[in-house]
């Protein structure tokens, strides 16, 4: 077999991915054990497994739920940005620059602050208010096609919008304060394994609907012309492959918080590595983005302890440098 | 094909196509030529249902084109655009697959027929030493006959191809102009095609319509209806309508 140069060879994507597991798990465990209460692994395991432990017990209580919380944010919104990528067929598409976050978390601080009897439902609600961002940004960038650049524009105007009227509503509160915290706010600290127990059901089945729309994803990198023309019904896959998007980006901003640039950094990063069909690229993806919060989220709160850098920080400052890498980059390629 | 009455507009004010009443025969290289805004690429838009007419209809075998499923339309019906995109990184192969979408629900995986089909596919554009080729490694040329295959692997009786020589050196215009005839003699494919060049449509096609201001200004074989007053009235250029043993038919500006 000639393998051209620019080929992904299958060693290569099998490396990405026994690396990226390994990291993952190595974190983990160093996540797990590291902290103001330090025991050793076999602790850990022993005291897990017995419950005789007290300092398991509390690490079991305070920083198992975190970690958990911040693989399945990190994976949710780094397949999210894959899947509104490919939907909008612009690699600068991400839940927290284009406001769908926002969206999300705004809803639920209104429902929070005006019915917290419905906490139950406040993923639901986030949902619908990610949803609405995201309609939002679609119809006002779509002009025969989606121009990049405007959609960029337009996204960070909703954003903005979004987040000040979460915003508003958080500073007219007066008691709810406590609760709304959870969602205004990405430190992963005081996480319970009620949070653990949503983020894990809806993250996954988000997660698995985005494994079984692979197809789509890889069929809407066509022209839509050309997809149409092959008998694709390009509508009804944009609308199925957005909708799994702001599942996973609003159950990951309720239960995590705001977490600017993960969705574009780790498909990026994907792309580069595994290539772009999606069948490798949204495993990889969410294996990738859980690494890179539960990282972020174990520096932000081993650096300076015993005070904590919250991992939304960690990544805005990561990501920043790299979205104005993008854009430079998007601009040779789109010509504009 | 049958075209009845077919109007169509994109803005609902100006009718790009008025009135169009026409046929598309079967085994036959048809080609639509005329000046730019005539509306002869949105007519092959109409004819592959990408464009749903206000008025009239396409039958193909009889049936309207809005009557057929998406996907049983594309076993009919296979169109090459104008324009058209890729991951950069995917395979030549892996694409031409692509056509067989198709035959595929959510679930089926790949048959022989499949396999087939895109061997057949590769081996008529000439692409079998490049299938495992990443597209960002092909010339402008062997692109567009990855484009053709895929459409091929589709297995349509009807292909429609959108100005397939633009952008293309002379060389891989004749080449697949080539490549276009071969499918009409060898594998009796009904071709639709759209050109900008006069000559090429004259020696490649066994039918032309002539399209001016969305109506069709003339349609027959090239010998028959490609004259100094039609050229003159269509392009408002002055030709000179030659014939020669080696070249056939051909026509050559002389002036406006």
């Amino acid at each position: 077999m000639k393998v051209g140069k620019n080929m992904i060879g299958i060693n290569r994507k099998s490396v990405s991915f026994i690396a990226v597991v390994l990291l993952l798990g190595i974190v983990f465990v160093k996540s797990a054990l590291t902290g103001s209460i330090q025991v050793t692994p076999f602790e850990l395991i022993h005291g897990l497994l017995t419950g005789t432990n007290d300092d398991v017990e509390i690490i079991k209580d305070l920083r198992l739920p975190r970690i958990l919380i911040a693989v399945f944010a990190g994976a949710a919104l780094s397949v999210a940005g894959v899947l509104l990528q490919a939907v909008m067929r612009n690699p600068l598409a991400d839940p927290g620059i284009i406001g769908v976050s926002a969206g999300a978390s705004f809803m639920s601080v209104l429902v929070i602050a005006l019915f917290p009897t419905l906490f139950f439902f406040v993923p639901l609600f986030a949902f619908i208010g990610g949803a609405l961002a995201f309609f939002l940004v679609y119809s006002l960038s779509w002009k025969s096609g989606l121009d990049p650049l405007r959609m960029i524009l337009i996204g960070i105007a909703v954003n903005a919008l979004f987040t000040g009227l979460g915003q508003a509503i958080g500073f007219s509160g007066g008691g709810i304060t406590q609760s709304m915290s959870q969602v205004t706010t990405s430190t992963l600290t005081m996480k319970k394994w009620s949070d653990v127990e949503v983020i894990a059901i809806y993250g996954s089945i988000g997660l698995l609907l985005s494994f079984f729309v692979y197809r789509w994803c890889n069929y809407l990198s066509l022209e839509d012309r050309t997809a149409k023309s092959l008998g694709v019904n390009v509508n009804l896959s944009r609308f199925v492959i957005s909708i799994i998007a702001v599942l996973l980006a609003s159950i990951a901003t309720t239960i995590a918080g705001m977490f600017a640039f993960v969705g574009l950094l780790v498909p990026h990063i994907g792309r580069t590595l595994v290539g772009n069909d999606h069948k490798v690229l949204i495993p990889f993806s969410a294996l990738a983005g859980a690494l890179l919060i539960l990282l972020a989220d174990t520096l932000g709160r081993t650096l300076i302890a015993p005070n904590e850098i919250p991992a939304s920080i960690i990544m805005a400052v990561i990501g920043g440098p790299f979205l104005i890498f993008l854009l430079r980059k998007s601009n040779r390629i789109y010509g504009h | 094909m049958d075209i009845k009455e077919v109007t169509f507009s994109y803005d609902k004010k100006r009718n790009t196509l008025s009135g169009i009443d026409s046929s598309i025969d079967i085994g036959k290289v048809t080609t639509i030529i005329g000046p730019n805004g005539c509306g002869k690429s949105t007519l092959l838009g109409v004819l592959s249902n990408h464009h749903q007419p206000q008025n009239g209809q396409v039958l193909l075998d009889g049936k309207s084109l809005t009557d057929f499923k998406p996907k049983e339309l594309a076993r009919k019906l296979a169109v090459v655009h104008q324009q058209n995109n890729a991951p950069s990184d995917m395979t030549v192969e892996k694409l031409t697959a692509y056509g067989r979408i198709p035959y595929k629900n959510f679930f089926s995986s790949t048959t022989i027929e499949d396999e087939e089909a895109i061997e057949w596919a590769l081996a008529s554009t000439n692409l079998l030493d490049k299938r495992h080729m990443p597209i960002d490694s092909l010339s402008g040329g062997q692109m567009q006959r990855v484009w053709i295959a895929m459409a091929l692997t589709q297995q349509t009786p009807y292909l429609f191809l959108d100005e397939p020589t633009t952008y293309l050196d002379i060389f891989y215009q004749y080449e697949l102009l080539e490549l276009v005839r071969s499918l009409n003699e060898q594998h009796g494919m009904s071709i639709v095609m759209v050109l900008h060049d006069i000559n090429q449509a004259i020696k490649y096609s066994d039918v032309i319509i002539v399209m001016k201001d969305g109506q069709i200004a003339a349609k027959g074989k090239p010998e028959d209806i490609i004259t100094v007053d039609l050229i003159h009235d269509i392009y408002g250029v002055n030709v000179v309508v030659k014939h020669d043993e080696a070249a056939g038919m051909y026509i050559v500006p002389v002036g406006i």
